[in-house]
């Protein structure tokens, strides 16, 4: 991967995920997860031949849909105030960057210390689950926690592609993608499902 | 045929059937409890890697299964285990009769089991967190049913739990690294700490243990007791397994100390909360806690003397944790909540539950005579040696749990009277009284004398040391 490809992917990585950090609108937000799943496939296949990281890419783009049209499906919520600083768009992007410094930091290091891991694999990895934290920690609600959770474990893959390539762990993770999906579709509709007891 | 395949995924595909039965019967529930029978009889009474002649037929379980390229591999000595978490498995649908804990249940816990004994049996072992993981995801439909609200404590569990995952399989590849070169105290220091957060967010250790009481306030306690016990159980034994796998971790007493530690300050914190508590599922909560530090005690206490008292204690342990749940989600369907205060009319309508959940927590605690006894014993007689400061903590655990079952005893007997009482809801929830019960008498009475049995003559379930015989190089 040339130094410009791989600093324009690991950019629009961190573009598409803050963008999920900091919006309000679920639609633009899982418009965003999708992306995000593109470039994370970009890296991926920095270590992994194509065939088999376009499996991430699938279930990413499978995982994106499952919320994308349960939420579709459910009444829409009140507009939500955005209550400014400390819990609003500044203090997320003001988190968000701490994990921006923390991981120009930590990456160079991670890539230096075991080669394993590419630079920019490091930089997209640690950013994705740096963000998925704040996503899972600012965010309140299921639909939060459930892009935050794919957004971490879509960062973590990133690193563990380079360590791994096993067919069962790609094919475990795949259904933990969709399991963690589907758990939330499920968490979010449940109020409304019937009750068959 | 292999043990994988008998073991692992037959539960998984009768399961997975059974999710499509539609009728609101207990069909279900008696296939599932069947199997379950069947499954543990034969790891009972057969052995793996034996050809075995009946008539013109000969048997054979094979011990591997390859997988996708990798393997599952059940062997000889993992036999008893095997009974032991389908007989487990056993009980628990069993009791799911007089729980009632959803529809989904039979099927739902035949896939966790075979997910669990999957964690137990791949090969490398540290895939094994994903089998957990997974078996995590599959219980959320019944720790939050059709119909109701998801509260905090689901998302903070599935946060946590999923948490473990990514630790784990980084310590994997860091200890192979390690392995290469044992000198570098910087890689093993690495690995250390994410093991350590790893088991800490499955294991539900201190600081990570906040989603348990929250989900017993929303969730089926039977459901929960369930998803804790095996989850908790199988992690301890995924733990034993990282320790027997890696010499630099079996070698260094550092980590025995770390888990010595961890375990006394969960057995301390758990007992200290449990003294605290008015909600039964929250007691409940944190008598699983204190439960999983008491094991925790146990591997700290390393080789020879900690792992005999591991497997002396998971027994009666799983045996009292079965029977508080059951007895819990019994009273879950009977009183409007758990709360002490509310809980007062149904403990009056079922005193043998009242007063098997007394005892059950009592017999945590480490109270004379009762089954986890000796192993209690044991226990704290190693962290004794260890550490008197640990002891102390240990004790005074012991002693919250005390207070906690006291402070049940106290609700019961100063509700109102039965007759008094207002009846139990009508319709399905409703439940006849213990005393007119005939079920309710047959656990009970077999459940105390197991539990008197097992207290008074340890030596009766000796067979179960041959457990260790997993473990060879940990037990040296």
């Amino acid at each position: 991967m040339n130094d410009f490809f791989g600093t324009l992917v690991v950019l629009l990585l961190l573009l598409t995920a803050l963008y999920i950090l900091v919006n309000q609108d679920w639609r633009w937000a899982i418009a965003a997860l999708g992306l995000q799943y593109i470039w994370a496939f970009l890296l991926v296949i920095a270590t992994w031949p194509a065939e088999l990281a376009v499996v991430k890419l699938v279930t990413g783009w499978i995982a994106a849909s499952v919320l994308g049209l349960t939420r579709l499906n459910l009444p829409e919520d009140p507009a939500l105030p955005d209550s400014g600083v400390p819990s609003g768009r500044v203090f997320r992007l003001l988190a968000a960057g701490l994990v921006v410094l923390m991981t120009l930091g930590a990456a160079p290091r991670l890539a230096d210390w075991s080669r394993a891991f590419g630079i920019y694999p490091s930089w997209g990895g640690l950013l994705l689950i740096g963000i998925g934290l704040m996503q899972i920690a600012l965010r309140p609600g299921m639909f939060r926690s459930a892009l935050g959770l794919l957004t971490l474990f879509s960062g973590f893959e990133i690193l563990y592609a380079a360590v791994e390539a096993s067919t069962l762990v790609t094919g475990l993770l795949t259904a933990l993608n969709l399991g963690i999906a589907l758990v939330s579709a499920y968490l979010l509709s449940a109020p409304s499902l019937e009750v068959q007891e | 045929m292999s043990a994988a395949l008998l073991w692992v995924l037959l539960p998984v595909l009768v399961g997975v059937a059974l999710l499509f039965y539609r009728r609101s019967d207990d069909t279900p529930l008696y296939l599932a409890l069947g199997l379950s029978f069947i499954l543990t009889w034969i790891a009972w009474q057969f052995p793996i890697d034996v050809v075995l002649q009946l008539g013109s037929v000969s048997i054979e379980i094979s011990p591997t299964l390859v997988f996708l390229g990798r393997n599952f591999t059940i062997a000889e000595n993992q036999r008893l285990l095997l009974t032991f978490i389908y007989l487990a498995e056993t009980f628990w649908l069993l009791g799911s009769f007089i729980t009632r804990p959803g529809r989904w249940f039979p099927a739902l816990s035949l896939i966790a089991v075979g997910l669990f004994m999957a964690a137990l049996s791949v090969q490398p072992f540290l895939y094994a967190a994903l089998f957990l993981a997974a078996a995590v995801l599959l219980w959320v439909p019944l720790l939050v049913p059709p119909g109701s609200q998801p509260g905090r404590g689901i998302r903070r569990a599935l946060i946590f739990l999923l948490f473990s995952l990514p630790f784990i399989l980084f310590t994997g590849w860091l200890l192979t690294g390690a392995e290469g070169s044992p000198g570098s105290v910087t890689l093993v220091l690495r690995a250390g700490l994410m093991l350590a957060l790893g088991f800490s967010f499955l294991l539900a250790l201190f600081p990570f243990h906040s989603w348990m009481p929250m989900l017993a306030e929303e969730a089926h306690p039977y459901v929960l007791g369930f998803l804790t016990f095996f989850l908790h159980s199988v992690s301890l034994l995924f733990l034993l397994s990282f320790v027997e796998r890696y010499v630099w971790l079996r070698d260094n007493p550092a980590v025995f100390e770390l888990l010595l530690t961890v375990g006394s300050l969960g057995v301390f914190l758990g007992g200290l909360w449990a003294a605290q508590q008015r909600h039964l599922g929250r007691l409940m909560a944190y008598t699983g806690m204190l439960a999983t530090g008491g094991l925790l005690q146990a591997i700290g206490l390393g080789g020879a003397a900690g792992l005999p008292a591991f497997f002396a204690l998971l027994l009666p342990q799983a045996w009292v944790l079965w029977a508080l749940a059951a007895c819990l989600g019994v009273l879950y369907r009977q009183a409007p909540s758990l709360q002490l205060a509310e809980l007062g009319p149904a403990l009056r309508r079922h005193p043998l539950l009242a007063f098997t959940s007394v005892t059950a927590l009592l017999a945590l605690a480490g109270l004379p005579l009762l089954g986890p006894f000796p192993a209690h014993l044991a226990i704290w007689q190693g962290v004794g040696r260890h550490s008197v400061g640990l002891l102390v903590l240990t004790l005074l655990g012991s002693l919250g749990l005390l207070a906690g079952g006291l402070r049940l005893l106290h609700a019961w007997l100063s509700a109102a009277p039965a007759a008094l009482a207002p009846a139990a809801p009508a319709g399905p929830r409703r439940l006849r009284g213990d005393l007119a019960n005939p079920y309710v008498w047959g656990f009970f009475l077999i459940w105390m004398v197991t539990l008197l049995g097992y207290g008074l003559l340890p030596s009766f379930l000796a067979p179960v040391g041959r457990l260790v015989l997993m473990f060879p190089q940990l037990f040296q």
